[in-house]
């Protein structure tokens, strides 16, 4: 990392952060002492073949697990001594998570997807939810007609799109995406991943796990990891 | 308002498994309403049934069924005559002064000393024979005995069985009347001698103004003389002495403890007590058993629902157990987690208890009269037959006598039972109670949802998918 950038540039800070699983008798090092700075304003690629912890350090990032040691700090938030109502609160305004199976609630609308982060904030009305679901779902490329559809009537690339919006609905300064491709034809991936680099704006952080060489070689940084460890930061 | 939306619409998204639980639920929640219909009436006919026993307590001398009738019949004495009674045991004043003084809630209390004359002064009348009843050879003259009660309660004037006579002319005693020589005089005994109100007679040698004319609509009431209390023990040479006290117990619920004490102060070798409560026990006991199975019904049918509301809830967030974790994923909190199911359990419930509380109006009279062994039961005490062992028999089979139409087991047969028919009658109200039940069930049902939000780690169950 650039010794000469202010620490406040840094979005999050991760330091020895460790989340183990038992599997029976044996121990499972999905992360083992991670430490790493990711800047503000970058798009931040994990990279790591499957299985090496890229989901795991992301659920930790956002708050879908708990570390059992190390510290981690996400927008001047101390993720790890949050509690139950804490963590709801920081998942809700310090993260967006697109996951790699899209996981809209399926009874709802694309747009009804969208306003459900708005909602659980509690800031503004019903109208002014829908009208921001509609203008973030047309900045992601999902055209009128498709707002009111559930997602069984989308097609993939469509639900991720989708999934994105919904990431981005309390404008949260960091955007996580868990293979947010690999269940995507090569040309919607590209499609998604240009959307993903387009995040950027307003100083918000997306990284992105993947095992796709590809989509990392645009990343502006890329963390390796290899059994639960970072190897190197690119 | 969004969160009771998307809780309406996640209810229909399963219309068939949405169809089976309401369905289901309807039924435990229906039961449940029948049960507190048929509860709440099984309870006020218990209720009723108290209120129509009253809380009288009889105490007698011992051995003295019947009071005087049989005691001056079978007691040792001459039968028929003034001084007839058998007083082996013997009830005094005394005695029940001892009882209103030492026990509590007793409410008041009435005497009585009831005697068979056939002395002269008054003809009694020919008895009337049931029809087809042919007299046994050599068995006397039918006539009625002339039953003289002696009472200190004008005010409720009692003779076989018939409370408060109707009072055809003139009054009966006053306060001040307590050892006057006054009489009030039965309807048949009065026209068979020529009395009217004002008119004297004789009996025993003393001279009795009749003040007033009554009618009990039976033979052998009909044929009977009030006098105050103190006026009758004087003429019958009888002073202190009583053969039937009637104790009044401050409520129903009093009557059964006055009545031990007093078998307890007098000794039950010295007096009969009873209380009509007891009597009525046996019949009400169908109802109290009912009124008993409908709780247990009442609880179970309960319990069935919270069973099955919670089983259904359990199965449906067990079931949705990806969505917690998604919504949690996006900031939902445990508490929108909750109320989201919250409101769909409450729907599902309301629903259901609607629908029950509509099967309530047709089902509960049947499952009322299912429940009571003998809904019906005939006759019984307090028909509105004549006579009953109630207040003092008269004189017995004096002069070859035999007792006719007016004694004996009144009632028994008599209009309607005491029992009867349990009225379920269901009001609106049950609509409240099943809106309150969809309710409680909607709490309790909230615990399921609210564990599961507490333990769905959205890491775990979103990894798995």
């Amino acid at each position: 990392m650039n010794e000469q950038i202010n620490e406040d540039s840094f979005i999050t800070v991760a330091e020895g952060l460790t989340k183990h699983f038992k599997s029976g008798p044996v121990t499972v090092k999905a992360v083992d002492g991670v430490s790493f700075r990711l800047p503000r304003g970058k798009l931040v690629a994990l990279r790591g073949p499957s299985g090496c912890g890229k989901s795991t350090l992301l659920n930790l990032i956002g708050a879908l697990d708990k570390p059992d040691a190390g510290n981690l700090t996400v927008d001047g938030v101390d993720v790890t001594s949050l509690s139950a109502g804490g963590e709801a609160v920081y998942r809700r305004q310090k993260v967006g998570f697109v996951f790699q199976q899209f996981n809209l609630i399926p009874h709802l609308s694309a747009i009804e997807n969208v306003t459900l982060p708005m909602e659980f904030a509690g800031h503004g009305t019903n109208g002014s939810w829908e009208l921001r679901a509609r203008q973030i779902l047309e900045q992601v490329g999902l055209t009128q007609d498709r707002h009111v559809r559930r997602p069984a009537k989308l097609s993939g690339g469509e639900q991720q799109r989708v999934a994105i919006a919904r990431a981005l609905a309390n404008d949260p300064p960091v955007v996580l995406a868990d293979e947010p491709t690999a269940n995507l034809d090569s040309k919607t991936g590209q499609l998604i991943v240009d959307l993903l680099h387009n995040l950027r704006a307003k100083d918000r952080t997306v990284l992105i796990a993947t095992h796709d060489e590809a989509i990392a070689s645009t990343a502006d940084i890329i963390l390796e990891m290899r059994d639960g460890r970072l190897l190197a930061n690119d | 308002m969004r969160t009771i939306r998307r809780g309406l619409r996640s209810i229909i998204r399963s219309p068939l498994r949405t169809g089976l639980l309401v369905a289901v639920l309807a039924v435990s929640v229906g039961l449940t309403l029948v049960m507190i219909t048929v509860n709440a009436a099984f309870s006020d006919r218990l209720d009723e049934i108290k209120g129509e026993v009253g809380s009288d307590v009889t105490v007698r001398p011992a051995g003295s069924f019947g009071g005087g009738f049989f005691r001056g019949a079978f007691g040792g004495g001459a039968p028929g005559g003034g001084d007839d009674a058998g007083t082996d045991s013997a009830l005094t004043d005394g005695n029940i002064d001892e009882v209103t003084s030492s026990i509590d809630n007793i409410a008041g209390v009435s005497r009585s000393l009831t005697v068979p004359y056939t002395g002269e002064g008054l003809e009694s009348a020919p008895l009337d024979l049931p029809e087809g009843f042919t007299p046994p050879e050599g068995a006397g003259g039918f006539t009625r005995p002339i039953l003289v009660t002696g009472t200190d309660n004008p005010n409720s004037l009692t003779t076989l069985g018939v409370t408060d006579p109707e009072l055809l002319a003139g009054r009966t005693f006053n306060d001040d009347e307590a050892e006057a020589a006054v009489a009030v005089v039965g309807a048949t005994l009065a026209e068979g001698n020529g009395l009217a109100v004002g008119d004297t007679f004789e009996m025993e040698d003393t001279s009795f103004e009749v003040v007033g004319i009554f009618t009990t609509g039976t033979q052998f009431g009909d044929n009977s003389v009030f006098l105050p209390l103190e006026t009758a023990q004087a003429l019958f040479d009888r002073e202190g002495e009583i053969d039937q006290a009637i104790i009044q117990a401050e409520s129903v619920d009093h009557a059964e403890r006055v009545a031990d004490d007093i078998r307890e102060l007098l000794g039950e070798d010295v007096v009969d007590v009873s209380t009509q409560l007891s009597l009525f026990a046996g019949i009400s006991g169908p109802l109290s058993d009912a009124e008993s199975s409908s709780q247990i019904g009442m609880i179970a049918a309960l319990v069935a629902s919270a069973a099955v509301i919670l089983f259904s809830v359990g199965l449906v967030a067990r079931q949705r157990v990806k969505e917690i974790g998604i919504l949690k994923s996006i900031g939902a909190s445990n508490w929108h987690i909750t109320a989201q199911f919250g409101i769909e359990t409450a729907t599902l419930s309301v629903v259901a208890a609607l629908l029950g509380a509509l099967a309530t109006f047709p089902l509960a009279q049947s499952v009322a009269n299912g429940l009571v062994s003998d809904p019906a039961t005939p006759g019984g005490f307090g028909g509105d037959g004549p006579g009953g062992f109630r207040g003092g028999g008269p004189g017995g089979f004096a002069g070859g006598q035999i007792v006719g139409d007016g004694g004996g087991f009144a009632g028994v047969g008599g209009a309607g039972g005491l029992l009867g028919d349990v009225d379920v009658a269901v009001s609106p109200e049950i609509f409240l109670y099943a809106l309150g039940i969809a309710l409680v069930l909607a709490v309790v049902a909230s615990v399921v949802p609210a564990w599961y939000a507490a333990r769905v780690k959205p890491a775990e169950v979103l990894r798995y998918e």
